[in-house]
């Protein structure tokens, strides 16, 4: 069987009832949909399937032969992200990271539908219903989907450096007078 | 300073968005088998018969792991501390809860696993389980262990705090509070289930990666299991999809190496969501029993407590939860007179451990509620009876600590100021300063004293 997964062509060996999650995940080794209830409850498998987010764990490989799948593997690279990608980071709205992939595909789903124009917090409320977090209290989650469709940006250089930096630091260490 | 105040990115943050992140499930060994479970169907009964011949059988299944299998089968996790070691890892002549382990497969996939779990054979004799904790000394009830159905804390069947003199206290009370609370088991339900996967190397060694919170206690358990050294054993741990208390249990990584070490073959062993909820260990239910002796004026100058713990079926780490739950029964409040007991009890129910604040988020519910209802039955202000009571600076807590810098006051102030609630000023400018003048009665003046007549009497 054949599928486009992020952009590329795969052939797969999976029977046609075996679920999109277990093909990505020990087929294609695509990892970033995650197994965190496979029974539909969870969101954490979620991909993309001609653009509409789908829970894979749920998906027959045979309902989505020729579609077009998109995992998180699919966005940006780091350097590349896109505005969702870029909104989750510097907002803080990944915490363990495990629901983050699923998360991050609804919100792509909801902005790119819409091109981000007028989307209200209870849309995305909505749209990231299905998605459980057990780290974050979503607040952060939400606040980083409305960034992205507001189409804020983010350097991310800048972000590291706080990180990292912190200008000139006062020693107590005697060293007498030795710079 | 350059780091307090500053906002920092996730140090993890750009593996994550991007998908790249390694968590346990994401790793995979040439010839890696997978593993699925035999669980208990009922709460309670003795296993008559277990035939896996079947399941050994069936093509594609490597080993079946069942009780003969570990080198010790009862490892107690804090058994180092002198609790003795009571959960067997696979059970043997019985069960004590739905969802207990009784035997795990390795096989060539996860279909194939779990076709094997279900060609193994179990009888069971069931037995009336015990699930309410607050029949625990009620001796016509079902007894969960040869023991009873209550921890021994030796040298007594509780752990107990006693300090000044309550009696004293009771006698003074203008009003007697009393109040009953029962926070509810909770699954921590990460969004990762547990996870293990454990590969024999060539030199005899075992390396497994876990999903563990506490890397070194995890390997400790997972050695006794094998009945090797530490040496012998390499834990690789990493980023934890989620475990809020959840992943201390060290539930999966003994199952997954025992059955890598029968096997000869690398096993993982990725807990499903119908295990984490029934079969792997939750956040216990509590039953917390508070009578206060309070004065008109909004002193609290004495407290009983009683605490009942449901330790599910095995000990596991209760007998710490309690302790530490008892040491915090008096909240963030200074009360001179308690008498103070907490109790381990066992039930048929799924073992209960650690989630967010083990022992210590139970008891912050049942104080803070008892103390909405003392400020309700007084008609005072709940936020002027707190910053009363609160801990300051000399006080001694009821298990005799001298506290140098209590942050009770500024905390209620600040939340005060946070719900826009505006306080006299005489609260208002509370500070957790020594105590003196008004905030100074009587029966705080001499903390200690009154045990000393207590223990005299």
């Amino acid at each position: 069987m054949r599928l486009m997964v992020n952009g590329a062509e795969q052939e797969v060996d999976s029977g046609p009832l075996a679920s999109l999650l277990h093909v990505l995940r020990e087929e294609l080794d695509i990892t970033s949909p995650k197994a965190g209830c496979q029974q539909g409850g969870c969101g954490a498998c979620t991909v993309l399937v001609d653009g509409k987010p789908q829970r894979s764990c749920l998906t027959p490989l045979a309902s989505v032969e020729g579609a077009m799948i998109t995992t998180v593997e699919g966005l940006g690279d780091a350097g590349e992200l896109t505005a969702v990608q870029q909104a989750f980071y510097a907002k803080y709205g990944a915490q363990c990271g495990y629901c983050t992939s699923g998360m991050m595909l609804a919100a792509t789903a909801l902005i790119d539908a819409t091109n981000g124009d007028g989307v209200t917090r209870q849309e995305i409320e909505e749209v990231m219903g299905g998605h459980l977090c057990r780290c974050t209290g979503y607040v952060k989650i939400i606040e980083a989907v409305e960034a992205a469709s507001r189409g804020e940006t983010f350097d991310l250089e800048e972000l590291r450096r706080a990180g990292t930096a912190g200008g000139e630091e006062t020693m107590i260490l005697d060293t007498g007078g030795q710079s | 300073m350059k780091a307090v105040g500053a906002r920092f990115p996730r140090y993890d943050g750009l593996l994550h968005v991007t998908g790249r992140t390694r968590y346990v499930d994401d790793f995979k060994v040439p010839g890696m088998l997978w593993c699925r479970t035999l669980r208990s169907s009922i709460d309670s009964g003795r296993i008559t018969r277990l035939d896996t011949s079947r399941a050994e059988a069936l093509d594609g299944v490597y080993a079946v792991l069942t009780h003969e299998d570990p080198d010790r089968n009862v490892v107690g996790h804090l058994e180092d501390l002198g609790v003795p070691p009571d959960m067997p890892l696979l059970a043997e002549d019985e069960v004590r809860h739905k969802g207990q382990l009784i035997a795990a497969v390795a096989a060539e996939s996860e279909e194939r696993a779990q076709q094997a779990v279900d060609m193994i054979e179990v009888d069971y004799e069931e037995r009336q389980p015990f699930l309410d904790i607050r029949k625990a000394f009620d001796p016509d009830q079902p007894q969960v262990t040869p023991d009873g159905n209550v921890y021994f804390y030796d040298p007594y069947d509780h752990c107990r705090v006693r300090k000044g003199d309550v009696d004293w206290a009771f006698e003074q009370a203008d009003v007697i509070v009393k109040g009953c609370y029962r926070p509810q088991a909770i699954e921590q339900a990460p969004i990762e289930t547990q996870a293990a996967l454990a590969i024999p190397e060539a030199d005899g060694k075992m390396t497994v990666h876990s999903t563990t919170q506490a890397m070194y206690f995890s390997m400790g358990i997972v050695a006794k299991f094998l009945g090797v050294s530490l040496n012998q054993i390499k834990f690789v741990g990493g980023t934890v999809g989620g475990g809020f208390g959840g992943k201390v249990d060290t539930a999966v990584e003994p199952i997954a190496a025992l059955l890598a070490r029968k096997a000869r073959r690398p096993v993982k062993y990725r807990s499903t969501r119908e295990e984490e909820f029934l079969a792997l260990w939750t956040r216990a239910p509590w039953h917390i029993e508070i009578a206060d002796a309070v004065s008109r004026d909004g002193w609290i100058l004495g407290r009983r407590t009683l605490t009942l713990h449901d330790a599910g079926a095995y000990t596991g780490f209760s007998a710490y939860g309690a302790m530490k739950h008892l040491h915090h029964s008096a909240g963030a409040y200074t009360i001179p007179n308690v008498f103070m007991n907490s109790y381990v009890v066992y039930t048929n129910h799924v073992p209960t451990s650690a989630m967010r604040g083990f022992g210590v988020t139970s008891v912050s519910f049942a104080v803070e509620t008892h103390m909405n209802r003392i400020a309700g039955e007084l008609g005072i202000s709940p936020w002027e009876l707190r910053l009363k009571n609160g801990n300051r600076i000399g006080d001694l807590t009821p298990t005799r600590v001298k506290l140098e810098d209590p942050s009770t006051v500024p905390t209620i102030l600040a939340c005060a100021d946070a719900a826009g609630v505006e306080l006299p000023s005489e609260y208002a400018q509370m500070t957790p300063g020594e105590r003196s003048g008004e905030l100074l009665p009587e029966h705080l003046e001499d903390q200690l004293g009154k045990a000393d007549a207590w223990r005299n009497r």
